[in-house]
């Protein structure tokens, strides 16, 4: 197909868990500048708003904004696909070999465009075209580039003060925020099911290669929102002493010691004075010989590219951290230090072609570690959250700045992570609900509007491609909302949601000697399921393997199963909380049909939504926020100053896009190019 | 026994700041694999005199160091040299394994 085009270089800024009502909130109070200039250069809808897919998952709506197709098409239809071999389990889906759909980047690739594709998390990895112009790199998870392949180490908290008399290591405290870092009693802060392998057990090798993930949402405790803004990392108490057998100590400097490695790797630190006699700087050595520190951290400032050996199960490997000073005492009495994860910096695994990471290490830095520490402990999302996603931005920026500018790349699928990360680890906590009383909504709504001001830094790190031809999209797979209520046990994205399927008789669990449910599915008396974000199975014979419906009562007892959800009555409020229920085959009126959606599709209401997932595109949350993501285009093929009062789908991007480059549509795609906003008549 | 005892502060000092090459094993007195490995390594620590440190940490007494390396179970001999980790044997271990290691250690 020939088609004129209406720019020959294009950028899509993806902000994953980017919400276009909280935004113009944020804009209205001039917030986020960059945006603004952006939204006045280009066109948009008044309310910046895409209407989404769904479900409002990460790698479902990104695969539709890459393939143009609906998700029921495109057969990504979750964070987790279901496992083939039991109702129960659910296995990795960020391969883009499940994906149906074909996507736009191998149509600008295969055209002979010089592609791409920067830690896309919906169907990128591995990359599906053999054209030499596509560049992948990750897409394996949503988090970070490398982040499920390269951690080598844990983040740590060291404290040290004259008081504590031996060094001692605690490894994954779920620390109550508020409670100091000491270590008091061993015993107690040490957990034997210490889970250090969560990035491996998600996103790493043997999820990659198919491995089942059993999760049972029960109650509230297994909900994501509680689990995910409980702070965990290592503890490391030392004595901070006068420094002796040094080198090459300073004058009047202290010595403490930092462990790694799950406790095999010590690294001798000092606490430095400056001229005026006051404690102000912390210096890391690799032993007492070394002449000179692995680093110098001065207070306030994080400093990430520290490059220091990390063993993990007994492989020791040069690796990238980052580290912070949380406290010094000028006087030297007390020391506080923060060190992130370790990324190994020998793994180029998923980058596509691999030499793109040495030059990116080479030209830009290694990749910096972000925080996944925060959740309700508030210094630490100010001090060490925040600023870690800061840093990693302007890292981000500066590789697809150097991409575009020093390799020669003229379309660029970009996705950056702060935002969703964030919102999964203290979003909730922006409306102070009574399983969180003892937080305070003011200070994570400031953190939200944090988040906000930092990505609004990042777009500005772009700004100058609208006066270099190039067209830029800025755009999110879905909002994030602050829930009105606690959500009801069922529509949780990572697993079996058992409680109110349990109540309702349809899921039955075995029962301990107290009459109590364990963790194990009763499969001859369950009848269905509610697994994933928005999906019920039928337990049906024939088809599941534990089956005991037979396929004829199956019309019946979806019906009964419908009605019954309907009718259920949240505990808390007395409210109906389930918002659709449609059969496999009505959901195609929104994208859900086909074989990887369930018997059932349905969605929780509006106001008892959790952060994203289990809602309609359309609902909305406390302080002004959306489960809808964004939309704003500008520069060359697009009107400048527009707005427009279609109604833009997330089908639509895709074959805008191949619209805008003179491409022909991705083969699967289902929505229409945006041609009320392109400055010339298509 | 030959081998000296470690605490969590003689541990910093001689395995870390003084960088010693050396065999840290950690063990228990009721544990019946120790009773075999310890007297073991006291046999073999003549032969390395001046070149590679041999020392114990009894678990029991010294619980926090057991914790801080992570470890699982008794008998576990650590190796090190220069301040750094150089790896570990487990369980009921031979004098030639030992003696393997300990050249590796050496000769890194």
């Amino acid at each position: 197909m020939k088609r004129t085009a209406l720019t020959n270089k294009l950028l899509v800024l993806g902000v994953d868990g980017m919400d276009p009502r909280i935004s113009k909130k944020f804009l209205a109070e001039g917030k986020m500048p960059n945006l603004q200039k952006f939204i006045d250069r280009g066109a948009a809808r008044e309310d910046i708003r895409l209407l989404g897919a769904i479900p409002t998952i990460t790698p479902p709506c990104w695969t539709t904004l890459a393939t143009g197709a609906y998700p029921g098409t495109h057969g990504i239809t979750c964070y987790w696909r279901q496992s083939p071999e039991s109702l129960d389990a659910v296995v990795y889906n960020m391969d883009s070999r499940n994906c149906l759909a074909e996507q736009v980047w191998n149509v600008s690739a295969e055209a002979g465009m010089k592609t791409l594709v920067w830690h896309w998390p919906g169907s990128s990895w591995p990359p599906t075209s053999h054209s030499e112009n596509l560049s992948v790199v990750d897409g394996t998870q949503p988090g970070s580039v490398n982040m499920g392949v390269a951690q080598l180490d844990w983040e740590k908290v060291i404290v040290a003060t004259p008081e504590i008399k031996e060094v001692r290591y605690a490894p994954r405290v779920d620390k109550p925020a508020g409670v100091g870092c000491i270590i008091t009693d061993l015993e107690d802060t040490l957990d034997n099911d210490v889970d250090d392998e969560m990035m491996e057990l998600w996103w790493g090798d043997t999820a990659r290669q198919g491995g089942e993930i059993r999760t049972y949402v029960m109650d509230d405790e297994d909900t994501e929102v509680v689990i995910g803004s409980k702070v965990a990392y290592d503890i490391v108490n030392s004595p901070l002493k006068e420094a002796a057998g040094w080198a090459n100590a300073p004058e009047g400097s202290k010595e403490f010691t930092v462990l790694t490695s799950g406790g095999v790797m010590r690294r001798p630190a000092l606490i430095l004075k400056n001229a005026a006699g006051e404690y102000d700087r912390v210096a890391i050595y690799k032993n007492k010989k070394a002449e000179t520190p692995i680093v110098v951290l001065e207070r306030d400032k994080m400093v990430t590219g520290i490059i220091d050996d990390v063993t993990k199960k007994e492989v020791t490997k040069p690796a990238c951290r980052s580290m912070k000073i949380l406290e010094l005492d000028p006087a030297g009495n007390r020391v506080r230090l923060w060190i992130s994860n370790a990324l190994d910096i020998s793994n180029d695994q998923l980058w596509h072609p691999k030499s793109l990471y040495q030059e990116i290490k080479s030209n830009v830095g290694e990749v910096p570690p972000v925080s996944l520490i925060g959740g309700e402990d508030a210094e630490l999302v100010r001090e060490i959250f925040e600023p870690s996603w800061d840093l990693y931005n302007k890292w981000q920026a500066d590789c697809l700045n150097y991409a575009i500018k020093e390799k020669g790349y003229e379309v660029v699928f970009s996705h950056l992570h702060n935002i969703d990360c964030a919102g999964h680890q203290l979003w909730h906590l922006g409306k102070t609900l009574e399983p969180w009383n003892y937080t305070d909504e003011k200070t994570y709504q400031g953190f939200i509007e944090k988040f906000y001001i930092q990505t609004d830094k990042y777009f500005g790190e772009f700004l100058h491609l609208l006066d270099e031809g190039w067209t830029v999209f800025i755009l999110s797979d879905h909002g994030l909302i602050v829930g009105e209520n606690v959500p009801p046990i069922i529509g949780e994205y990572g697993g079996l949601n058992t409680k109110v399927m349990e109540k309702l008789g349809y899921t039955v669990m075995k029962k301990d000697e107290n009459g109590n449910s364990i963790r194990e599915v009763d499969w001859e008396k369950t009848r269905a399921v509610q697994i994933r974000s928005n999906y019920i199975y039928i337990n049906l014979k024939g088809r599941d393997k534990y089956g005991i419906v037979d396929p004829k009562d199956k019309y019946d007892l979806e019906e009964q199963i419908i009605s019954d959800l309907y009718n259920y009555r949240d505990e808390r409020t007395g409210k109906r909380v389930i918002g659709i229920c449609l059969r496999n085959k009505d959901a195609v009126l929104i994208g859900t049909n086909g074989p990887e959606c369930g018997d059932i599709f349905f969605s929780v209401e509006e106001g008892y939504n959790r952060l994203h997932g289990d809602s309609i595109s359309t609902s909305e949350g406390y302080f002004d926020t959306s489960v809808s993501p964004v939309f704003v285009a500008a520069g060359s093929g697009i009107k400048s100053g527009f707005t427009t009062e279609r109604t833009i789908r997330q089908v639509d991007v895709a074959p805008s896009v191949a619209v805008l480059l003179g491409l022909r549509f991705p083969a699967q795609c289902e929505g229409a190019p945006i041609y009320q906003i392109f400055s010339e008549e298509v | 026994m030959s081998l000296q005892q470690l605490n969590s502060n003689s541990f910093e000092e001689i395995i870390y700041d003084d960088c010693e090459s050396c065999l840290v094993i950690f063990s228990r007195k009721d544990c019946h694999v120790c009773k075999e490995v310890v007297p073991m390594l006291d046999e073999l620590k003549p032969q390395y005199e001046g070149k590679f440190g041999f020392f114990y940490v009894d678990v029991e007494e010294d619980k926090n160091l057991f914790q801080r390396f992570s470890l699982k179970g008794v008998p576990q001999i650590l190796f090190f040299a220069n301040g750094e980790y150089q790896g570990k044997l487990a369980g009921k271990v031979e004098e030639e394994a030992v003696e393997e290691k300990i050249a590796e250690v050496l000769n890194a």
